[in-house]
């Protein structure tokens, strides 16, 4: 372990940790933009400058590995002062929109400079990019709010494997753009949407978020993605009862603050009308069972009917109870019947190995067949 | 092939010279071309054939800078017998004077009509034999002769550009000749690695890219790295505006560039290496890589160099044009195919540089010294230069000056002695105001510090730097806001975007100039101007930024007055709300 005083506190820090690593670890809020705990170091932003003893210049602490007996002081009169004066460029390069911004309250380039007393630029504020992008049907790039920190990127190139954006041209021209300037659908992009989880600010913003309401305004629900058996954490947004944007958070078990397309993009089928939210019985078999007192014959045309627009005349809604009871005894009577290989058990590759693994266990020892698959061999 | 073989090749090269009763050189190194070298060396070659004297007569060597650019092209006739002749703006009709001059015109213009020459046709050859028959005569040579006992040269000390206007760069043989990779040959035979790194470390030699650090240390480092494979890097993108004394060096001496890179990556167990040029070096980027070829068929460079256990490779990467791929993490981000934007340090590249393996990163005339200092050793280096910085430092001397071109002088020279010795003093009645040194992350020195030596600390002192070795002189005429706005903008271009300061910050520091200099200014301007410069120096991630400021820096230390001329008074403090 290696052992250094950061504002007068005695740290243990890991060998190879960085200063900003250690003081996060040790619930010291150093100011960063560019920084996130999952890429790599960029130092670009220069928020997270820090005195060490020792040193004439204050060293950012993002890159600077601890060292044993490092005095390190990260906040001071001199220290604020040249934040401000940092955030002061900032500012003057990024309309200060907060009254009617989507990510005002989450924004952290707004975080800072509520903190360090900045209301307006003291310089001439110029724009240096006023680009406006919304050429997928995924996210918006506005690049007025661009401070290009270059987290989405790192992200993209880093956890994502995708590099499709880079800056481009360069000095106070360059902003972040795929190859060639083209339509991001050309581009490598996957749309997983991690750029906008990781993105300070507003400039990139999915695009269901935009006008559906602000920071506070939204309840915020924890969940397990469907899609897949990894299991990954999703953070939704909800606002009156409907979804306004999916995200991750960095304490997520499985997969931190990254999901995959899917899970990011793909859950407008929650408020589908289409979606089932019961069991359904065939009315047919309902009748045989004594659910329902209205006799229903399958038509012969169609048996299960499922291409039938009047597919709900066709099954009625029954609680979870009623179908297991269903289910188990049609199971139970056909195994009587026919033998146990006259059933075989279909398992899918998005629920989870405990579940799958429950269920062939069922399928071998319960029902007492071999015939068990899955759909992912394909 | 082995060392001895490689002296042969020297000796013979040196007896094929010596059969010369003359040799006539040609500089074709950028400067002059641009100033119409290309056609003067065609002239001559084609003047001497013309000319029909025995083969021993005269020889013609394509060879590089011979200094006082500003006088190009240069032509200089070298007898055996030591008798030597400059000439300066050689231009084709000179070229010819020169050659009637030196050469005798032999045989018959018969003979010439039945002959197929092979440097020019029968028409062309009896044409030039005409001109010069009618150049012998003319008078006015004399005035395009130049002295070579003028301060210019005399003061001068010639380590890195030493065989650099006797040599042809495009011939190994001609380096060998002129004791080329003895230090190579020296160090595999007798030293070992710690040894060599030792060597350098006493020899002073500090990095000739601007920042200074000690040479050998910076080779203890990586050599004491346990990690493999380790790379040494050639930094050869310069991009200070005005200099150029990496291009004259890769261009007319590459080898001694190539026999320095290798001696490094012997003396730090690196097994491959890149010279990164910067694309605008066309002509840099032609010769190193034909030395690179040359090197090879001679063994020097490969498997198991010159016979030994030893192994080394080096190739060419080509700069795209960005002035920051010249600071060392932006030029490895580059040589790995990515955008040249720097990185953060620590870790520095010798722990963890080109694909995160121990990483050499010389500049050009840093590796140009090594075969010097193997030659003549660490002692003879140091007792050369101040107390801390040691050895020579080449400068392109530019601006308002009487001579203008590429010196070497011994580091710790005054200003004084470079300017009006060596430059000749300012043309015209005007009067010396400013030395700029380092290019645009320099500062301006006024005439109050003349006196001072020029080495690495006092010029930091003065608030500027070594820099690379660009040197611009200005006269009483220059306004120094609209000096510092020229840099500025400079740099404000050169940006790379990576870290604000550097990105916003030179932005606003350039509206802030505009804004002074159209007279919009008020007091507080330059109090704001200032801090804001302060702020860039402090806070940018690399050296392009922490040195951006340095002209408005020091212009605003010793040319206040200008400033404060033309800026308004402070506006009255208002009461109401603003």
């Amino acid at each position: 372990m290696v052992e250094l005083i950061i504002n007068g506190k005695e740290i243990l820090a890991k060998p190879g940790q960085t200063i900003m690593e250690a003081a996060l670890a040790n619930n010291i809020d150093i100011p960063r933009l560019c920084f996130h705990p999952e890429l790599m170091v960029s130092g670009g932003c220069r928020l997270c400058i820090v005195d060490v003893q020792g040193r004439p210049n204050p060293t950012p602490s993002c890159g600077l590995a601890c060292e044993n007996g490092m005095v390190i002081e990260t906040h001071n009169s001199k220290l604020f002062d040249l934040r401000r004066d940092i955030l002061d460029l900032f500012i003057s390069d990024h309309p200060l929109n907060c009254v009617t911004c989507e990510k005002s309250g989450a924004c952290q380039l707004q975080k800072y400079a509520y903190e360090h007393d900045i209301h307006k630029t003291s310089y001439e504020f110029k724009i240096s990019k006023p680009i406006y992008q919304d050429d997928n049907p995924f996210f918006i790039r506005d690049h007025q709010y661009c401070i290009l920190c270059g987290r989405c990127v790192r992200v993209c190139d880093e956890i994502v494997g995708a590099s499709a954006i880079d800056f481009a041209r360069r000095g106070f021209e360059s902003y972040i753009a795929t190859p060639f300037d083209d339509a991001m659908v050309d581009s490598t992009c996957v749309f997983c949407g991690n750029c906008i989880q990781v993105c300070p600010t507003a400039a990139l913003m999915p695009v269901s978020r935009k006008g559906k309401g602000r920071e506070w305004e939204l309840d915020r629900v924890k969940t397990i993605c469907g899609y897949c058996g990894v299991g990954c954490q999703i953070e939704y947004a909800i606002r009156n009862g409907n979804i306004i944007y999916a995200q991750s958070s960095p304490d997520a078990p499985v997969n931190g603050e990254f999901l995959c397309t899917k899970g990011r993009f793909g859950w407008d089928f929650s408020t589908s009308p289409d979606r089932l939210t019961t069991p359904l019985v065939r009315r047919d078999l309902a009748f045989e069972l004594g659910l329902t007192s209205e006799a229903w014959q399958l038509p012969l045309d169609s048996p299960l009917a499922i291409r039938n627009p009047k597919v709900e005349e066709s099954f009625i809604p029954v609680d979870w109870e009623t179908a297991f009871e269903v289910v188990s005894e049609k199971l139970a009577s056909t195994v009587k019947l026919y033998g146990p290989d006259s059933v075989m058990g279909l398992a899918s590759a998005r629920c989870t190995n405990e579940d799958n693994y429950l269920f062939q266990k069922f399928m071998r020892v319960g029902i007492g067949t071999n015939n068990i698959d899955h759909c992912a061999r394909l | 092939m082995n060392s001895q073989n490689l002296e042969e090749i020297g000796k013979k090269e040196n007896n094929r010279q010596k059969q010369y009763k003359r040799r006539i050189f040609c500089c074709t190194s950028t400067a002059c071309l641009s100033a119409g070298a290309g056609q003067t060396f065609s002239t001559v070659n084609q003047s001497v054939s013309a000319c029909k004297c025995a083969e021993n007569e005269a020889e013609v060597v394509q060879t590089g800078c011979m200094g006082l650019c500003s006088r190009g092209p240069m032509v200089r006739v070298d007898y055996r017998d030591g008798e030597s002749t400059l000439y300066g703006n050689v231009s084709p009709e000179i070229a010819q004077l020169i050659i009637a001059h030196h050469l005798p015109i032999e045989g018959k213009d018969s003979e010439i009509e039945r002959s197929s020459g092979d440097v020019a046709s029968p028409h062309d050859m009896l044409h030039f034999r005409a001109s010069l028959r009618e150049a012998r005569g003319k008078k006015g040579l004399e005035k395009y002769i130049i002295p070579t006992d003028l301060p210019f040269y005399s003061k001068q000390v010639k380590v890195v550009l030493n065989e650099i206007g006797q040599i042809n760069p495009n011939k190994i043989e001609d380096y060998l000749a002129h004791g080329g990779y003895k230090a190579l040959t020296y160090v595999l035979e007798n030293l070992t690695p710690e040894e060599i790194c030792d060597e350098i470390l006493h020899s002073g030699l500090r990095g000739r890219g601007g920042a200074g650090y000690p040479t050998g240390q910076k080779w203890h480092f990586v050599r004491q790295e346990d990690s493999r494979p380790k790379f040494v890097i050639v930094n050869g993108d310069e991009g200070d505006p005005g200099a150029y004394m990496d291009r004259t060096v890769m261009e007319d001496n590459p080898h001694r560039v190539l026999e320095g890179m290798i001696i490094c990556a012997y003396a730090v167990g690196a097994t491959n290496g890149y010279l990164y040029i910067r694309g605008e070096y066309p002509i840099a980027i032609d010769r190193v890589k034909n030395a690179i070829l040359a090197a090879r068929r001679h063994r020097i460079l490969g498997n198991s160099v010159l016979g030994t256990d030893f192994s080394f490779n080096a190739e060419v990467r080509i700069g795209a044009g960005a002035f920051v791929c010249g600071e060392e993490t932006a030029l490895i981000n580059s040589v790995e195919g990515k955008r040249g934007m720097p990185r953060i340090r620590p870790p520095y590249p010798s722990k963890s540089g080109l694909w995160k393996a121990p990483t050499v990163i010389n500049n050009v005339e840093t590796m140009a010294n090594i075969p010097s200092i193997i030659n003549r050793g660490a002692s003879w280096f140091a007792s050369i230069g101040t107390e801390k910085s040691k050895g020579t430092k080449v400068f392109a001397l530019a601006g308002q000056l009487r001579n203008t071109g590429l010196i070497e002088v011994p580091i710790g020279i005054t200003l004084r002695d470079i300017v009006f010795e060596i430059g000749g003093g300012i043309p015209g009645d005007r009067d010396f105001k400013a030395a700029q040194t380092g290019g645009p992350s320099g500062g301006c020195i006024p005439s109050e510090f003349l006196d001072s030596p020029v080495d690495y600390e006092s010029l930091t002192r003065l608030g500027s730097i070594m820099g690379s070795g660009g040197l611009v002189i200005i006269d009483d005429s220059t306004g120094m806001p609209g000096f510092a706005r020229f840099f500025m903008d400079f740099c404000m271009d050169e940006s790379c975007g990576k870290c604000v300061p550097c990105r916003i910050g030179t932005v606003q520091i350039r509206s802030l100039l505009d804004k002074i200099i159209s007279g919009k200014g008020v007091a507080e301007d330059l109090v704001k101007l200032e801090n804001l410069c302060k702020l860039v120096k402090n806070t940018s991630l690399c050296g392009l930024g922490q040195s951006a400021p340095n002209p408005v820096l020091s212009t605003l230390r010793y040319f206040n007055h200008e400033y404060q001329a033309i800026v308004q008074p402070s506006l009255p403090v208002s009461s109401g709300n603003d």
